[in-house]
């Protein structure tokens, strides 16, 4: 193929050598480089190889409307802040170009969800990154909790939403729960697993709840997002007992071993549990975090010697996400008692269970005993991600084999609760 | 009143809708409609979105204005992707292939990469707020007595849900229809009149049923594109019947002249056809703005193999087909039922294991029903329960296994359940004792015709005589 002026956005003809194509030149997909994107004008988009095409003419330049939109501030809504960190709630098609884009202005959102705006003036909208949540990683918590900090000590800010990609997001509203602890307004971490281009987008339902969450006088680190399939109402779940549960649909995030803090509709909130409310004072942010601690999951037949290969990397802390109430191999060829024994002179190991729900009792069998005396911490009802996040900021704290055994059974954020009622 | 159709400017074509007989398009749900209660129901808002340039659709905003609640009725045989909560499936083979078949029959050129495209549809009638739509092919043709007729485009596109009912705030759709596969035909405006609408119409009918699609109410569905010089396009959706065709036609016709005597400013629209062949005004027409990309799918690649693979089993017209049929001893009845209910295929499989032609329609055409009513089961059921066994009854008969006479009873006892090892025993019964029987039986019941004797001896020799056989012996006895 000829080389060519005509970028995406300007309508162009393609010649091929028995037929001219005429349309707008789009963006060619990630994947699909040697092919050529246009949009016929009924709208469909067809794909041409390069090698077929003899020239790419450019007829006329794409406009680029550029459309402001002006937010008025409303004296009477409260006012909360905005923290964007990636992830589909952000994410908008540019059908022009084919390009996928991220909002990152208030009237970018406007655009999108008009709604929101219905309840609230977002005052801030701060942008510390754009990234799938699956690419994020610890300093991406502090950084996200440091302004939080900043945000939440504000006096006109009310509350923080946060949106974020479905991957890890429980991860990050268990980190945040710890390292935000004695909370004066609300967090609030939200998502959608439709993006905002649809018109059945749950971002909609999410943003509303979430501006409406972040309002009230539940002073937690929450997730909110649909409670079931339906466009009804949201649950707001405490940030260290939820976990993505579903691929794809709408209400992927449940409670665990825990109760939702509240039920959200459009238009009200009904309190469903206890919870820290709003006061005044300063929020401090606890970000210290140990990055060596891992998260494995033992698997019949699993060769013990896979945590030599921890040791080995200078990992300082391990939780194990084990079988039943709290079962790893014992009396098989590839028992991991001795193994046990012998990493824990130099490593943390904490187990968590596998099941998801439900708590871990080492009592109930011998082999479970027998476990227990190699020293593992067993944690209870603390799911295994959130266990995982917070060995990391113990062990930030402390590396003292007692002192951490003592903060991994504290409860700090929610994590632990001794009344499972399901 | 005649109308100078060249005079006026008429600019018309056709956009055919057609439900193909597979799967559904994006998942694995059957596409079966359901009359029985729901198994749950869930509930959803749609919002409305910015298009391409960041303005709204017209016929999105139109729409949007409406702000409904709308519930959706799911059951057993619809999952995740309907309910718009999975990302759709590749999409499905079986539809791909008929709509290469229509393709081909059209003489249209096959786009090789094409972009599976969300169209914008905000009404509720899809959970996701977008139909999904691709264009497989481009540039073909009908002939008609009036020279040919342009085909644009033929897009393979899903259907939508059933409107179950609709109050001020709430709309409650069915789920079974949504997603089923469907072809679109454009057509290029050369209608010339409007007889001319309608027989293009019935032409690309015509073709459409020699491919696998379904057939019935609702499976087909027309809408024409009618403007005349000075007068925006209007689009009628909403025919079942071509027959109404000319009457619609000529009555837009009027209504735009009178329209443009009016001077009142004219937008595109559409507009639903009325029984009597008027129209009302539905919504304004959309633009090409509410077409986007399929973000889930990649690219939809049409290779040649796919596109030979489709040419070697094309499928033939009726108008090629009838003539072979008459030459089988097949009368326009027969004929007519054979491509009504689809089973041209299943005739011509039967008759190349047995060159009897009116012998196999009469099977497959008359008995399911006949033993449906009989046995008070469902159609369908049975049709389903015959088709597993008629071409193992037929290689017996071949065989000289079982008796041409036995054959309708053999199938009634397949109906049943009767294994067919059992349901092919019959008494071997002597003649003479058969003479007896049917001699006591006449005897039983003085002075009665043939035919009442032959119900009685039927009912009571049940399987130990064939029809034929047993008239003949009642006709001899009666003597």
């Amino acid at each position: 193929m000829a080389k060519t002026i005509a970028i995406p956005g300007d309508r162009v003809e393609v010649h091929l050598s028995k037929v001219i194509y005429g349309g707008i030149l789009l963006e060619s997909p990630e994947d699909e480089k040697g092919i050529v994107l246009l949009k016929l004008d009924s709208g469909y988009n067809i794909g041409l190889n390069k090698k077929d095409i003899i020239e790419i003419k450019r007829i006329k330049k794409g406009e680029i409307k550029k459309e402001r939109i002006e937010i008025k501030k409303d004296d009477k809504k409260p006012d909360i802040a905005l923290i964007l960190t990636g992830g589909t709630i952000v994410n908008r098609l540019d059908p022009k170009t084919g390009a996928v884009s991220p909002l990152t202005s208030p009237e970018d959102l406007f655009k999108s969800y008009p709604k929101i705006f219905d309840k609230v003036n977002v005052i801030k909208v701060e942008m510390p990154f754009m990234k799938a949540s699956e690419d994020m990683d610890y300093k991406d918590w502090q950084n996200i909790a440091k302004i939080c900090e900043r945000l939440l000590n504000d006096k006109d800010v009310k509350g923080v939403v946060i949106t974020h990609g479905t991957d890890i997001l429980h991860y990050t509203s268990a980190v945040l729960s710890f390292f935000l602890r004695n909370l004066t307004k609300p967090v609030v971490l939200t998502y959608s697993q439709r993006s905002s281009d649809r018109a059945s987008s749950d971002a909609n339902l999410n943003l509303i709840c979430s501006a409406l969450a972040a309002v009230s006088d539940i002073a937690e680190v929450m997730l909110v997002g649909h409670a079931n399939s339906n466009d009804e109402f949201c649950y707001a779940i405490p940030g260290t007992k939820t976990r993505k549960l579903h691929t794809s649909r709408r209400d992927a995030f449940k409670p665990v071993n825990a109760k939702p803090f509240a039920k959200i509709f459009p238009n009200k909130i009904e309190i469903l549990s206890e919870h820290n409310v709003r006061k005044s004072g300063k929020v401090k942010a606890d970000t210290k975090f140990e990055e060596k601690v891992a998260l494995i999951k033992f698997y019949p037949g699993q060769d013990p010697d896979i945590l030599d290969y921890y040791l080995k990397k200078g990992y300082k802390g391990i939780v194990v996400e084990a079988l039943g109430l709290g079962h790893v191999a014992v009396n098989s060829r590839l028992s991991w008692i001795k193994k046990l024994k012998e990493v824990q002179k130099k490593m943390i190991v904490c187990f968590a269970a596998q099941t998801i729900y439900g708590r871990l009792d080492p009592y109930v069998y011998s082999n479970l005993r027998e476990i227990m005396k190699t020293g593992v911490i067993y944690l209870e009802d603390m799911l295994a991600e959130t266990a995982f996040v917070k060995l990391g900021w113990v062990l930030g704290h402390t590396t003292d084999k007692e002192k951490v055994k003592e903060m991994m059974l504290t409860n700090y954020a929610r994590e632990l609760n001794d009344r499972l009622e399901q | 009143m005649t109308i100078d159709y060249a005079g006026i400017g008429l600019k018309s074509g056709l956009e055919i809708h057609q439900q193909l007989d597979s799967h559904k398009l994006y998942c694995n749900c059957p596409f079966l409609l359901r009359q029985d209660d729901p198994d749950f129901t869930i509930t959803r808002k749609l919002h409305a979105v910015a298009g391409e340039a960041g303005e709204v659709d017209v016929a999105a905003a139109h729409e949007a204005g409406l702000d409904k609640e709308f519930v959706y009725q799911g059951y057993d045989t619809t999952c995740l992707v309907e309910l718009d909560e999975e990302p759709p499936h590749e999409i499905n083979k079986m539809a791909l292939k008929i709509a290469l078949h229509i393709s081909l029959l059209l003489n249209c050129k096959i786009v090789p990469l094409s972009q599976i495209m969300r169209k914008t549809v905000i009404d509720g009638s899809n959970t996701s707020g977008f139909q999904r739509t691709v264009l497989i092919a481009r540039d073909g043709y009908v002939e008609t007595s009036k020279g040919k007729v342009g085909i644009w485009f033929l897009y393979l596109e899903e259907d939508a849900a059933r409107t179950v009912s609709e109050d001020k705030n709430r709309k409650t759709y069915r789920l079974d229809r949504l997603g089923g596969p469907m072809v679109e035909v454009v057509t290029a405006p050369d209608i010339k009149d409007a007889e001319h609408a309608k027989e293009t119409a019935l032409k690309i009918g015509e073709i459409l049923r020699s491919a696998s699609v379904k057939r019935g109410i609702g499976t087909i569905r027309q809408d024409i594109n009618i403007s005349i010089a000075g007068h925006p396009r209007a689009e009628i959706k909403g025919f079942q019947d071509p027959k109404i065709f000319v009457d619609v036609v000529n009555k837009e016709i009027e209504r735009q002249i009178e329209e443009i005597k009016s001077g009142k400013e004219l937008v595109p629209e559409v507009r639903g056809a009325n029984d009597d062949g008027s129209t009302k005004f539905l919504r304004p027409l959309p633009g090409s703005a509410r077409m986007y990309p399929e973000t889930d799918l990649p690219l939809l690649k049409i290779s040649k193999e796919m596109i030979n693979e489709a040419k070697k089993t094309l499928p033939r017209l009726r108008s090629e087909v009838e003539p072979e049929l008459r030459k089988e001893g097949l009368d326009d009845q027969f004929i007519d039922l054979l491509f009504k209910q689809g089973k041209v295929g299943l005739y011509r499989e039967l008759y190349y294991l047995l060159p009897k032609g009116n012998f196999i329609a009469k099977m497959i055409l008359l008995f399911p029903k006949e033993f449906a009513t009989k046995k008070k089961m469902d159609v369908e059921e049975v049709e389903k329960i015959l088709e597993d066994n008629y071409a193992s009854v037929l290689n017996l008969l071949v065989k000289k296994k079982i008796k041409e006479s036995h054959i309708k009873e053999i199938l009634g006892r397949l109906v049943e359940g009767v294994g067919l090892e059992e349901a092919i025993k019959f008494e071997s019964v002597d003649v003479a004792d058969l003479e007896e029987e049917i001699h006591k039986i006449i005897k039983s019941k003085p002075g009665l015709n043939a035919n009442a004797y032959m119900g009685l001896v039927m009912k009571d020799l049940k399987g130990k005589i064939g029809g034929k056989e047993a008239m003949e012996i009642i006709k001899k006895l009666m003597k």
